[in-house]
Parts: structure tokens; C-alpha cells; sequence
């Protein structure tokens, strides 16, 4: 029987159809299927938790194979059906070279549907036959803010797998910080703070080695995340006062009678912290080593997540621009590596007469740097994508 | 043109190679491995947007060269045209020089310099 699955498509009807019929022909009482329509969203899950993955070949806003073979790297175990509108002989193929277990044509009828279902299921009768479930995989039930607080303490980086009765989703703790929560639908600290409540808090927890670090979404600390899961209501971060200081409404002088503690225990905004040195640079946050390779002398550079979004950067004078510009390229060469038929590219460098750039990729974004062609050597670059390898883990 | 792709195509550690006019139209092609012309012709009108919009960003480039994995393709655009080489091996600047040595000479006897 199906334990867990996860619908990818940008087509609501056909998923909402789809996830009937998995449950119905397929399911349990015990089963779930979630459905995501965000294909960038669906980079940050975990494939490793679902049995069964259904992922269209067209996503709105990426590549489906490119993300099957993300996928299947990470989640070797789990079934991949690749659902396509317009199926062909090179799609098919594609879709098998990047570790498509089945290559299915999108029903259009309910007779397709129970045809696709029939074959689903016959796909899913092999791979549980030869790898029954096991009792333990369910675990006992535990208190979720107890994992997180244990994990955290210990400065620990850890994935948390987390499963209530209706719903499953992540938790990622980098270096004893809460870096990112996500299940389907949803993402960030309004993510976190709805899996604190999924049954009263207690469910299933399966923690997992963190291979890869996720963009930054939760930038509380985890002692003020799970205290102020105490208080009613959520804390949205743009609620908080932009200045750090108490709100007081106009002619009123504020006392810590009538201000809520969970205004008191906020983080200071980024706002607050003292700005790096730079020449007139606007940027999310300032870039610390990580590793071993110093960063070698660079004009600027900054790294975006796989959203396009700036998230670092040093001596960026146009951060919009900048972040525009490094997506950009990375979306080219995402075509260009699925004409090639090839993974994405590692690095890139762009050689001009007054400049030169490199941008080296990852799985969780694109880190992009200038240097001036007159003073900069092949070394120079070379160190670039080495301290950049060490940054990403 | 095609003479010369087919003394590119002698070129070791050379998977595919094409060139494509400014205009976006493709020149002549050459591959050892099953690499279609319009993935060539795709590939290299790709890099050229990405040339492109790094003029638009004040930021020139002439050369690129990208890292799959062990592969590399290389791309350098000249007034004719983009010339594109997908290579069976990771490169260096020692690498590079000793391609566009190779290569020059046959664009060279077209008519098509490179600085």
C-alpha cells in the first residue's frame, strides 16, 4: 500500500483528481499524498520521505527532468512517474536517462485516470513486494518543539522529518539554528510554527543527516521560535517595529505592562546590526567563511537561491541587478545542460576585456563573483570556486 | 566552412564543435557523439544571449567556459560569429591556449579572425 506520495504539477484539477484516485485504489486509512503546484517550492522537499513521486515534464517555472534527476539523486529508493501532456519518443527516453520509473501520458478521462492508476499501482505492487514496509519506519509519537530544542542545544544539523495523522513536512536545523521549515503549500517560519501545532504537537519524528543547507527562511533564534510558541497568535516579522523599539501608540508612553512579552523577546531587524564595510553596498546580509580556502580578492560577489533571490553578497552596488543577472545566466545554462544532456553546470566564468566572472553552482543556488581581468590570475579563480565548494557544506 | 569543421573535428578530447553567425544562423557543426545540430545551433544561441546580456550589464565578455562535471563547453564570440566546443575533459588557461591555437588556423583560412 502506498505510505506516503507527493503530486508535482502546476495543474490544480488534475491533481486534486490524481490524489482521489492514489488514495482511493491505492491508499489507507494510514496513506497521504500531498500535492505541491510551486516547482520551487518543491526543490526544498525531501524526496527521501515519499514512496511515490508524480512530477509533471513541464512545470511552470522549471524543468521537470532537471528536477527528477535532482531528485533521484537524493531519493534513490523512491518511485518517479513522469507525467507528460505531449508524450514522444525523446521525452520518453529523457525521462528514463534522468531515472523516470514510468513515463506516463496525462489522463484526460476518467477511464485514463483508472488506467493510470491501474498501471501505478501494479509499478508500486513490484517495489513493495520486494521492499515491505517496515513497522519502525512509523516511530513513536514525540513532542516536536522537545526534538527541536534537543537538536538545537547540541548544535546539531539535522533534517527532521515530520508526519502527523494528515499532513508530513521538514525541518532544518543548520548549526543548532532552525534554518528553514517547509512542508507542502507553505514554507518559512509560518511553515514552522503550524508543524509546533500539527497534533497538539505531538507526531512522528525521523531525523536524517542535513546533506545539503537550505536557503535561510527562519532567522529567529530557536529559543525565541519555540518560546513564543507559547503566545497566541503568530509573530509575523514585518509586525515587529522596524526600529527595535517598543510600539507605542501616539501620546502613549509604553511600559512593559502593556507591551507583549513577544514584542520584548524580538530579535533586533536586520536594520540594527552594524552594517560591513563596504563602498555604498546594499545587501541581505554580509558573507563569513565557512571554511578552510580564504576568499580571494574579488570586485564584488554575492550568491542568490534558486528563487533568484539575493541572499548574500560584499560590494554589491545594485543588488536587484546583480541577483537578476546571476538567475539569468543560470537559467541559460539550465537549457543549456538539458540540450547537452548533462547535470547543471558547477561553474561558469565569463572572460571580458576589463572583467572577469565566475559563477559556481550548486543545488541551493548560484554564488557569482567579478574580478578585474588586469590583476586577476587563473589562481584567483581557481580559489573562488574551491571557497565556494567549502561554503556550500 | 565545413572544411574546416572537419579538421576541428580531429581535435582530441573534442566531443562536438559549431559556429553560428551573428544573425543567429548556424554556420556548419561538427560531433563525435549523439549531439544533434540544432542542440549545437540551440546551445550556442544561448550562450550568445548570455554574452549579450552581460553587455547590457556593463559588463562585456568575449570567452566563456563552462564546467559539467568532467566536460566543458567553451564558447568565444568574434564579429563574425559564436564558435562553440564541447570538450571531453576539464580546462585551464594552458588548455584553452592550446585550443584556440588548433582552432584558429581553420577559422583563419575562412576568413574569420579572432582577437
Amino acid at each position: 500500500m502506498l505510505r506516503q506520495g507527493l503530486i508535482l504539477t502546476s495543474q490544480r484539477e488534475y491533481a486534486h483528481a490524481m490524489r482521489a484516485g492514489l488514495i482511493e485504489i491505492l491508499g489507507d486509512s494510514q496513506s497521504r499524498v500531498d500535492v505541491e503546484l510551486d516547482a520551487l517550492r518543491a526543490m526544498q522537499l525531501v524526496p527521501q520521505q515519499y514512496d511515490l513521486i508524480l512530477l509533471d515534464m513541464m512545470l511552470d517555472a522549471m524543468d521537470g527532468l532537471q528536477l527528477l534527476l535532482m531528485m533521484k539523486q537524493q531519493a534513490s529508493s523512491t518511485k518517479f512517474i513522469i507525467v507528460s501532456d505531449t508524450p514522444d519518443e525523446t521525452s520518453r527516453a529523457m525521462a528514463y536517462q534522468n531515472g523516470a520509473d514510468f513515463f506516463l501520458e496525462r489522463p484526460r478521462s476518467a477511464e485514463g485516470l483508472k488506467a493510470a492508476l491501474e498501471a501505478i499501482k501494479g509499478l508500486l505492487k513490484r517495489h513493495f513486494d520486494s521492499q515491505p514496509l517496515r513497522m519502525e519506519d512509523e516511530g513513536p509519537l514525540i513532542r516536536i518543539a522537545d526534538v527541536v530544542q534537543t537538536h538545537c542545544l547540541s548544535g546539531d544539523s539535522v533534517l527532521l522529518g515530520v508526519r502527523s495523522k494528515q499532513q508530513s513536512g521538514d525541518i532544518f536545523i543548520y548549526r543548532g539554528e532552525v534554518y528553514h521549515a517547509q512542508y507542502p503549500g507553505k514554507g518559512g517560519e509560518g511553515a514552522f510554527r503550524d508543524m509546533m501545532q500539527w497534533d497538539a504537537g505531538q507526531v512522528r519524528v525521523k531525523a536524517l543527516p542535513l546533506t545539503r543547507v537550505p536557503a535561510r527562511t527562519i532567522e529567529i533564534p530557536y529559543v525565541h521560535l519555540l518560546a513564543n510558541l507559547e503566545q497566541p497568535g503568530p509573530l509575523e516579522g514585518d509586525m515587529r517595529p522596524p526600529t527595535g523599539e517598543l510600539l507605542a501608540v501616539s501620546g502613549q508612553v509604553p511600559s512593559e505592562d502593556t507591551v507583549p512579552s513577544v514584542v520584548l523577546e524580538a530579535p533586533p531587524l536586520k536594520e540594527d546590526k552594524p552594517k560591513p564595510v563596504s563602498s555604498g553596498a546594499l545587501f541581505p546580509s554580509e558573507i563569513t567563511n565557512a571554511g578552510e580556502t580564504p576568499l580571494p580578492s574579488v570586485n564584488a560577489h554575492w550568491k542568490i537561491n534558486l528563487m533568484g533571490e539575493l541572499i548574500e553578497g560584499s560590494q554589491v552596488a545594485e543588488p536587484e541587478r546583480c541577483a537578476f543577472i546571476t538567475y539569468f545566466i543560470y537559467r541559460k545554462m539550465a537549457d543549456v545542460a538539458v540540450a547537452l544532456e548533462v547535470d547543471y553546470f558547477n561553474n561558469l566564468t565569463l572572460v571580458g576585456p576589463h572583467l572577469q566572472q565566475v559563477l559556481v553552482a550548486d543545488n541551493m543556488g548560484v554564488r557569482h563573483a567579478v574580478f578585474d581581468t588586469a590583476w586577476s590570475k587563473e589562481e584567483n579563480r581557481i580559489q573562488y570556486v574551491k571557497w565556494c565548494c567549502e561554503q556550500s557544506f | 566552412m565545413n572544411k574546416a569543421f572537419e579538421q576541428i573535428a580531429l581535435i582530441p578530447g573534442l566531443i562536438a564543435a559549431a559556429f553560428v553567425s551573428n544573425e543567429g544562423k548556424p554556420g556548419a557543426w561538427c560531433a563525435n557523439s549523439v549531439i544533434s545540430p540544432e542542440s549545437l545551433s540551440f546551445v550556442a544561441e544561448t550562450c550568445r544571449v548570455i554574452l549579450s546580456a552581460n553587455r547590457a550589464e556593463q559588463r562585456p565578455a568575449h570567452t566563456g567556459i563552462a564546467a559539467f562535471g568532467n566536460r566543458t563547453l567553451v564558447f568565444r564570440e568574434s564579429e563574425a560569429g559564436l564558435f562553440v566546443a564541447y570538450l571531453d575533459s576539464p580546462v585551464n588557461e594552458a588548455v584553452l591556449d592550446w585550443l584556440w591555437a588548433q582552432v584558429k588556423p581553420h577559422f583563419e583560412s575562412e576568413g574569420i579572425k579572432w582577437e
